[in-house]
């Protein structure tokens, strides 16, 4: 296992923008660590006069129109983005698996059902289905991470949906039957690690796609009332942009800059992942 | 005036590649009307050579040296749009593969007519319909109106070599044409080639791996081995009296011992077939209904203690799905697997148990039959793991049988891509003998082999079956390593058992047309090669 | 492909869009029981809550002291009939008012996609044909950036720039006010303030369709087929044309169509950004006023409409690839 993890180091680290990515990631996880103590108060307080310009009043980024520190703003905001984009996709990820592998494993009319089912979530417009269940239960953390979750899994299960028919037929896979191997053995042993390599490419993907949810989510005013995110931040700053342009543009540029660092790392992982399968023909 | 000269062609691989050059200081000459045969194993440089003279070299290689001089003109001083010029037109290809090698999205005919049209020559419907017929294609209009995927890989081969043909080209490159095919349809194709080559006194490059096709068509040959030409000279020649030590080592290895006749194998069956069937359901729609296709249909086989029968048939014969039935990978609807007394079709999973240590199979392809995220050691040992061998048995178990198939033991630790396709088979016999079988079915086990390869594998299979005493079902393609490893064979065409019997009668006096046709379509089955110390 | 496999085809698809749209009205009906609280002030909304006689009226309506089920084919009935229900703060049957702003969405939603397809195949294809120079890597840095901003954050920052400050577009509504313009004029008039919110929408998925036409062609590229193309002695430019990006058209409609619902899912995003008068915009506006029957109505209808657009990409894609079997 050490050499796999050493070449699959190697090739990730040539390639830059993976690199660059994954620093952008690191700084914007220090940023969102240590918040409370660049900024040693709650991002509601007032912290100075309305509209306050980038560089006024001690606000590096500016102030909003309640006088809000904006770079307080982004730092806590660091943290919601990060956290719900993490648990959700986790949350999708096992579903997507479980069905997934369920589908692939068994077959027949299990495997036609589950995938009516995905076929489902995956005609819905996801956006509006997120919107329609976080208003419905109340905008909360809860609902959010869940909401994201639901409209996120199918991509999942279809990969590995899949990836489990086509290892179903490969011959180490008839092997292991031959061999005696029990179902559960050859499921998680031969097939499972098998089948997941393009899932840790998705996962980064997922990340991305869910903070842009979320953003999108309280933007229309459907955050955690009494979370500072991203999103909620440049909501705020739409009716007054005309005079106020740094509430929209510093938070926006913040979600740009992790979701491309997510997709570069995305893409370097997948870069990294394909060389060794390359070689094994 | 050669119709092709090639002289000290060299072309450098990039860096990091296991050699310097993919060809090094290559020179041979092409007349017209002759059929040159390149032969090499895979790597040794043999398509590369092709694709310098057509201009189509992938980015990544560069020709440093030699000159390739066609119809007096130097080809690697022409332009890319004078190069463009000459595909097509004075020089047409052919490659191996097929069922990819047409657009599928344009049908065959405006396929056929656009060879035509890029060159400016008349690409009228009767023009289209009159190369159909030429490569006998079978109801010309049809096939002109189709889309590819409705045609078999014969016929799109013949489709190909209608359009490499259609501006009469002076040199023909073939590049592997037949390897994909089937026996009978390879010799169909050979023919074509044969008799459009006279016909045209064409002069043709075949690239093959296979001396058998060699002896079959070619005037002249050129060895090829890492690169570098190592014998060239006249097939007579070449194929009766090589002088290189790799060429003896290659026409060596195409088995053609044929087996010493040993006495029928007395004693109780080992494994009985009866009347088993087994076919695939083709799913319809919502408006049609789901079509059964038969796979295999009433197979009746008899296998003995310690002999080895033979499966041979053609793709789509059934065998391997039959091989399948046998070890419940496929579940037959009707008939009989006894293995001694017990009826293995009528066995639930959960029964199968036992029988997994006394049925075991060796699989076709080496680099898809080994879990490439499995150590070696741990892929021999899982066998006899999950069947209760403590683990620490279990591995020195797996050290021993590296050995046994000539590994070095110390392979334990190491993954599957660190190996090549032949050592990789090795291990898949290693796993497969873990568990101690009695019975050992072997699906195609070295038809994904270099020839050099393969013979080594049926040497080792051969000791092992003596040594172990194993009884073995073998199936394959090929006719020539049936003859040398089976001491009784059953031929299959589309399901059904046709012949079965002893496998040097039935390879002299076969009764079922179908065993006549594949037997005539051994290629070079005139031949003899000569055996060599 | 000939006319009777093609209307069976078509009514095999038909049939599963009939399905699905069952699935997703039950959807909703399940959403408005599943929520906290009694249906009834679910559906009847923050206003229509405080109303007792309208919530007796709800209440009757559908049938909301009967069993699930009864409730269940009562809702089916009520939208079979083109009923989805009432807006109380609006005083109108909802159906009315998506109705009245469909074609504004439609507009927005149709000239975005035009602007994604044809804008991300060509950048897709000029990338793949000059993979490793300048202008790939331009193009491919462009389209990754694109990709990773929030739809409704590139409307502000484009209103911000073309509206704000260089003043050539306008940033909200679909026309001017007050200007009774017709025909033509008129056209040009909602043509200067389609602009901004189409590009808005489009750009985002041109990138992802660029991206995925690069992919594709260099995928294609390395197939056998092409060096069959090439062997013939067929031209450069009509190999790339005819050859790849035909054959690599065939993932990006199959994607286009998976993307649809996310396109129309966006377009509430930029609809409110721009204040431009749709479905979308109502819906948010509804969200304000926690009038679920709205937001449940415009679920409903994009749904339908991606269903719809789902059926025309199948049908493009089995047009093109005769491989599909229509049988």
């Amino acid at each position: 296992m050490n050499r796999f993890a050493g070449e699959f180091a190697a090739t990730f680290l040539r390639n830059k923008g993976a690199v660059a990515g994954l620093g952008v990631l690191v700084l914007v996880g220090v940023v969102a660590a240590t918040a409370s103590l660049l900024f040693p108060f709650s991002p509601w307080d007032m912290r100075g006069m309305p509209f306050a310009h980038p560089g006024e009043a001690d606000m590096l980024l500016g102030g909003d129109s309640l006088g809000r520190d904006v770079a307080a703003g982004i730092a806590y905001g660091a943290r919601v983005s990060l956290l719900i984009g993490a648990v959700s996709t986790l949350a999708a990820v096992l579903i997507g698996i479980s069905l997934g592998a369920i589908a692939g494993y068994a077959g027949g009319s299990v495997d036609d059902a589950i995938m009516r089912f995905t076929e489902f979530f995956q005609t819905v417009p996801s956006f509006l289905l997120a919107v329609v269940l976080v208003a419905i239960f109340s905008p909360s953390i809860a609902s959010i991470v869940a909401a994201i979750a639901i409209v996120s899994w199918p991509p999942v299960a279809r990969v590995i949906r899949a990836e489990f028919l086509s290892l179903r037929s490969r011959e180490f896979v008839h092997a292991a039957e031959v061999l005696g191997r029990s179902r559960a053995a050859i499921i998680f042993r031969e097939i499972l690690p098998n089948a997941l390599s393009p899932i840790i490419v998705l996962a980064s993907l997922m990340v991305a796609s869910a903070i842009l949810l979320e953003s999108g989510l309280s933007f229309l005013g459907l955050g955690d009332p009494n979370l500072m995110s991203w999103g909620f931040m440049i909501g705020a700053g739409r009716s007054v942009i005309r005079i106020a342009w740094w509430m929209s543009v510093f938070p926006g540029l913040a979600i740009f800059l992790t979701v491309l660092a997510l997709n570069l790392v995305g893409e370097g992982l997948s870069d990294a992942l394909n060389p060794r399968l390359a070689r094994q023909r | 005036m050669s119709l092709l000269a090639v002289r000290d062609l060299t072309i450098a691989l990039p860096k990091g590649a296991d050699r310097a050059h993919a060809v090094e200081a290559m020179s041979f000459g092409l007349e017209a009307g002759e059929i040159l045969c390149i032969v090499g194993e895979s790597g040794s440089g043999k398509s590369v050579s092709t694709g310098a003279i057509v201009g189509l070299l992938p980015s990544a290689l560069a020709v440093t040296a030699g000159s390739i001089v066609f119809e007096d003109r130097n080809l690697l001083g022409l332009s890319a749009a004078e190069m463009r010029l000459l595909r097509g037109n004075r020089i047409g290809m052919i490659f191996q593969e097929p069922m990819t090698a047409l657009n599928p999205l344009m049908r065959v005919g405006d396929q056929i007519a656009e060879a035509l049209k890029v060159h400016g020559a008349a690409d009228s419907e009767g023009r289209v319909r009159e190369l159909v017929e030429a490569v006998h294609l079978p109801d010309p209009d049809r096939i002109v109106h189709s889309y590819p995927h409705l045609l078999s890989g014969g016929q799109r081969q013949r489709v190909m070599i209608a359009m490499a043909l259609a501006l009469e080209p002076s040199l023909l490159i073939a590049d592997e044409p037949t390897t994909a095919l089937d026996v009978t349809t390879q010799m169909q194709i050979l023919g074509l080639i044969k008799e459009i080559q006279s016909r045209r006194g064409m002069g043709v490059l075949f690239i093959t791996h296979d001396f058998g096709v060699v002896a079959e068509i070619a005037d002249r040959v050129v060895v090829m081995q890492h690169g570098r030409i190592v014998e060239s000279g006249s097939a007579e020649q070449v194929l009766n009296q090589p002088q290189h030590a790799y060429t003896r080592a290659l026409i060596a290895a195409v088995p053609h011992r044929a087996r010493a006749i040993e006495p029928p194998a007395s004693g109780r069956p080992v494994l009985e077939l009866v009347s088993v069937r087994k076919s695939y359901l083709r799913r319809g729609g919502l408006f049609s209904p789901h079509v059964r296709v038969p796979a295999v249909q009433d197979a009746d086989i008899e296998l003995r203690q310690g002999e080895t029968l033979g499966l041979v048939g053609e793709s789509g014969s059934g065998k391997s799905t039959l091989a399948r039935c046998i070890v419940n990978l496929a579940k037959p609807e009707e008939g009989a697997i006894r293995f001694h007394d017990t009826d293995l079709r009528r066995l639930a999973r959960r029964h199968w148990k036992p029988f997994r240590k006394r049925i075991q199979m060796v699989f076709q392809d080496p680099f898809a039959s080994l879990n490439p995220r499995r150590r070696v050691g741990e892929i021999i040992a899982e066998g006899p793991m999950a069947h209760g061998t403590p683990r620490a048995v279990a591995e020195s178990k797996a050290r021993e049988l590296l050995s046994l198939v000539q590994l070095d033991p110390s392979a334990a630790g190491r993954f599957p891509h660190e190996f090549s396709g032949g050592q990789r088979q090795r291990i898949g016999i290693a796993r497969a003998l873990a568990m101690e079988p009695e019975l050992l079915i072997a699906d195609e086990p070295v038809s994904a082999l270099d020839v050099s390869v393969q013979a080594q594998i049926l040497t080792l299979l051969e000791e092992l079956r003596q040594r172990l005493g194993l009884t073995m079902l073998f199936i394959t393609h090929d006719l020539r390593v049936a003859a040398q490893v089976c001491g009784r064979v059953a031929v299959m065409q589309r399901g059904i058992i046709v012949e079965q019997g002893q496998t040097s009668e039935v390879f002299s006096n076969p009764k079922h047309p179908y065993t006549q046709s594949l037997l005539d379509s051994i290629p070079g089955r005139h031949w003899l090669p000569p055996v060599t110390r | 492909m000939g006319g009777a496999p093609l209307f069976r085809f078509v009514l095999q698809r038909a049939l599963k869009m009939v399905v699905m749209v069952f699935a997703i009205i039950t959807a909703n009906f399940l959403l408005v029981h599943a929520a906290p609280g009694d249906p009834a002030s679910v559906m009847a909304g923050e206003a229509g809550a405080a109303d007792p006689q309208f919530m007796a009226q709800l209440r009757a309506q559908f049938g909301l002291d009967k069993p699930l089920s009864t409730q269940l084919w009562l809702y089916l009935g009520h939208v079979a009939q083109g009923d989805l229900g009432m807006s109380y703060r609006q005083q109108r049957p909802v159906a009315g008012l998506i109705m009245e702003r469909l074609s504004a969405t439609l507009i927005l939603t149709g000239s975005a996609f035009v602007i994604a397809i044809f804008g991300g195949i060509a950048l897709g294809a000029l990338a793949a044909r000059k993979v490793g120079r300048f202008s790939e890597t331009l193009i491919t840095i462009l389209a990754l950036g694109l990709y990773a901003t929030p739809i409704f954050w590139v409307g502000l920052m484009l209103v911000l720039i073309f509206s704000v400050w260089l003043d050539w577009l306008p940033s909200f509504g679909m026309n001017t006010v007050g200007a009774d313009l017709t025909g033509f004029a008129a056209a040009v008039d909602t043509l200067h303030y389609l602009l901004l919110p189409a590009l808005t929408l489009g750009l985002f998925y041109m990138a992802v369709y660029a991206r995925l036409t690069r992919a594709a062609m260099l995928e294609v590229a390395s197939q056998d087929f092409v060096r069959t193309a090439r062997a013939k002695g067929v031209p450069e430019g009509r190999v790339q044309r005819h050859h790849i990006l035909r054959n690599a058209l065939l993932p990006v409609i199959t994607v286009a169509g998976i993307q649809a619902g996310q396109l129309i899912g966006g377009s509430i995003l930029v609809e409110t950004v721009f204040a431009w008068p749709g479905i979308g915009r109502l819906a948010f506006d509804a969200l304000l006023a926690r009038d679920y029957q709205i937001l449940l109505g415009v679920f409903l209808v994009t749904s339908v409409l991606v269903l719809v657009f789902n059926l025309i990409t199948d049908l493009l894609y089995a047009w093109i690839d005769p491989r599909v079997e229509v049988m």
